[in-house]
């Protein structure tokens, strides 16, 4: 069992040797030793930076600590060596695509064990109990890169688990989980709590399904200024609460069959390592409407429009302006199609704001538009005066309501977005809906929205299709 | 063989045919390397490839050594240099399509005493090939969207590649680390890579030989 405390804690990120605007300040817990803790707070507080510091990745990689210590079994973590810091913590990332350094599962998990310099006649039977434990011992010799979201995610456990360690930190594990890894996975982890003692810190801002799982909830604040362990009461309110505001109210038309078709779906089949995703046999997005897209993590919403956008390989038929997505040429595809995505900073192209609003100006289907109403959409998103600020050093919001706004400017027909208002804040979000709303009905647009984010968003949407068992239905509810 | 025996001999080799002339030593060699490749069952495709594109530049040096040369050594260079570039392909292939990448980095860590953060960083780095592959599709459909065209030879492209990279580099040490990663510090190793007598004999040996072929007896 092992006791992590942070005490007076503040970190700021650095640039070169500045330390900027602090994330984290003056933050004290303990957390529960042997327990499953559940970290939450709105994106952006600053939950993984606060687990990176006591995995010890920070501020080894980045930024510095102002103020403050983290402790691991009363002992001061920077005081405790790199070889044995791992032998008693790790950490599991959001990202699946992040957390693995060798080609096939087997190897990842010996170069783990031979990193902690465990003998190697103990390495293959460690290796044995840990798949056998996630019951993947199938996925044993293959290479990480064709796993599903899901599968990755069990495999970065497993190596966990193979590692033995007495703190296991992660990171909003399940983002890109389906449903019933996710279970596994919860599964495990209380198993791992209950049994082996482990001490659990989990992050997450979704807290759908942790009511069965955990002993202690801690909320960080917006600005990363107060850590708050809540009473068991307030804990149960909180999980009632969240289940609560997913199910809104609204109710939407389903789509007249009359309406023209913007994309067409036929015998769609998609797919993800060894799992399908979806398997369709006719489906239709209609022409000038927004359609919201919903369904839980991991299903394959994004693998959809990717697949819609010409980015992933699928089989049976999309057809989006008459033509076979496949078979399309990119240059006329591309005018006819874009995708949004879901992070800001691949959509750029140039250094600063005025160059990337410049590009999107000059290539625009609706340049006269655009250049006449650029400066009130400037002022209404709060991104005036910015123009020879770079792109990447924006902050998260500002960099999210410039890549829609360059996209939106770009005039084209059909617009795939995947999670455009995560990061946003209550009035940023206000802004950004009200932005596409206006250019939607202006420009006969057709959008696909991808989000989780479903609070205030009704206004904007004409029509919502569920993703769920492989199947995409239109649906009169949001829940 | 050693991975790194095996990868020292091919270096060896191709330095040593580099500052001599010998262009029927250069046919046996290339030949060799051949037997190698097809012994291991390489795709005939693949060989097909490696017979195809030396081609090119093997031609291209033969053509211009054959205008720009005077007198009689001209022909004889141009064989040898066309010949040449044949006998780096395949020794080169020899070793490298026949040795696992893991296994190679394997024994540059245990046999070559590579520090273990460039063989690991250096493994970590080759398994991103795939990704990068497709980060270079997704930004040139970004550039498509926004009505650019991104071609091979676009600054752009490569400084939205860098950018890509350097943030997976820092993604790819914090995995590393996390998986309890640490440069310099000691590990333990599953697999042993070993050198024996028979290594040594197959890297010494073929040199002697490759000796003699080249001094020794008179060939053209």
């Amino acid at each position: 069992m092992a006791t992590v405390s942070v005490d007076h804690l503040s970190f700021s990120y650095t640039i070169g040797d500045e330390p900027l605007k602090p994330t984290l300040t003056d933050l004290s817990i303990s957390f529960v030793s042997g327990g499953f803790t559940l970290l939450t707070g709105p994106s952006g507080s600053g939950k993984s930076t606060l687990l990176k510091l006591i995995a010890g990745l920070y501020p080894a990689f980045s930024g510095k600590v102002t103020a403050g210590h983290i402790t691991l079994n009363d002992q001061l973590l920077s005081e405790i060596s790199p070889t044995k810091r791992s032998q008693l913590v790790a950490m599991m990332f959001q990202n699946p695509n992040q957390q693995f350094a060798m080609d096939t599962v087997e190897n990842e998990l010996v170069f783990a064990l031979e990193n902690q310099q465990l003998p190697p006649v103990d390495i293959m039977p460690r290796i044995d109990r840990a798949l056998a434990f996630l019951e993947i011992t199938d996925l044993r010799d293959r290479v990480i890169s064709t796993l599903s979201g899901g599968e990755k995610q069990k495999v970065a456990l497993a190596v966990i688990v193979a590692m033995d360690t007495d703190t296991i930190l992660l990171d909003e594990p399940f983002a890109s989980v389906d449903p019933d890894a996710r279970q596994l996975l919860l599964g495990k982890l209380a198993r791992l709590q209950r049994e082996d003692h482990k001490t659990i810190i989990l992050a997450d801002h979704d807290l759908e399904d942790y009511g069965n799982y955990i002993d202690q909830m801690v909320v960080i604040n917006t600005a990363g200024t107060a850590l708050t362990p809540l009473s068991a009461q307030e804990k149960d309110q909180r999980l009632a609460s969240f289940s609560r505001s997913k199910t809104d109210e609204v109710r939407f038309a389903l789509p007249d069959k009359k309406t023209p078709p913007a994309i067409q779906l036929t015998d769609l089949k998609l797919t993800a390592g060894t799992r399908t995703l979806l398997n369709q046999p006719s489906f239709v997005f209609y022409r000038d409407h927004v359609t919201l897209l919903t369904g839980p993590n991991g299903v394959g919403k994004s693998t959809l429009l990717t697949a819609i956008a010409k980015l992933h390989d699928y089989s049976g038929s999309i057809i989006v302006d008459q033509t076979e997505v496949r078979k399309s040429r990119k240059r006329i595809f591309y005018q006819e199609l874009g995708l949004v995505f879901q992070d800001a900073e691949e959509q750029f192209l140039n250094v600063t704001v005025e160059e990337e609003l410049a590009l999107s100006t000059k290539n625009s289907r609706n340049a006269d538009y655009f250049s006449a109403k650029l400066p009130d959409f400037l002022k209404q998103l709060r991104l005036d005066g910015l123009n020879d600020h770079v792109v990447y050093a924006l902050s998260g919001g500002q960099k999210k309501k410039l890549q829609i706004l360059e996209m939106l400017m770009m005039g084209t027909p059909i617009l795939l977005f995947d999670e455009p208002f995560t990061g946003l804040d209550f009035t940023s979000l206000q802004q950004v809906l009200s932005l596409m709303q206006h250019v939607a009905h202006d420009c006969h647009q057709t959008y696909v929205i991808v989000s989780h984010q479903l609070y205030g968003i009704a206004d904007l949407i004409d029509y919502h299709v569920k993703l769920k068992n492989q199947q995409l239905t239109y649906s009169e509810v949001l829940a | 063989m050693n991975p790194t025996l095996k990868f020292l001999l091919a270096v060896l080799i191709a330095l040593e045919i580099s500052f001599t002339s010998v262009w029927v030593i250069n046919v046996v060699l290339a030949a060799l390397g051949l037997i190698v490749i097809l012994w291991h069952r390489t795709p005939w495709k693949r060989v097909g490839l490696l017979l195809l594109v030396p081609l090119i530049p093997a031609t291209a040096l033969a053509v211009a050594m054959l205008m720009q040369g005077r007198g009689n050594n001209n022909v004889h260079f141009a064989i040898v240099l066309f010949t040449r570039i044949y006998a780096y392909v395949f020794v080169g292939s020899a070793a490298t399509l026949t040795t696992p990448i893991q296994t190679l980095v394997m024994s540059l860590e245990q046999n070559a005493h590579v520090p273990s953060k460039f063989a690991y960083g250096f493994l970590g780095a080759f398994n991103l090939m795939p990704k990068i592959v497709s980060e270079v599709a997704t930004i040139r459909a970004a550039g498509q969207m926004r009505g650019q065209v991104l071609h091979f030879w676009s600054p752009q492209l490569y400084f939205k590649a860098i950018i890509a990279s350097l943030n997976w580099s820092e993604n790819l040490a914090e995995a590393m680390t996390s998986h309890g990663f640490v440069e310099e510090a000691p590990r333990t190793h599953l697999t042993v890579i070993t050198t024996s007598w028979w290594d040594w004999v197959l890297i010494i040996v073929p040199l002697l030989l490759l000796q003699v072929g080249l001094f020794a007896i008179p060939l053209p």
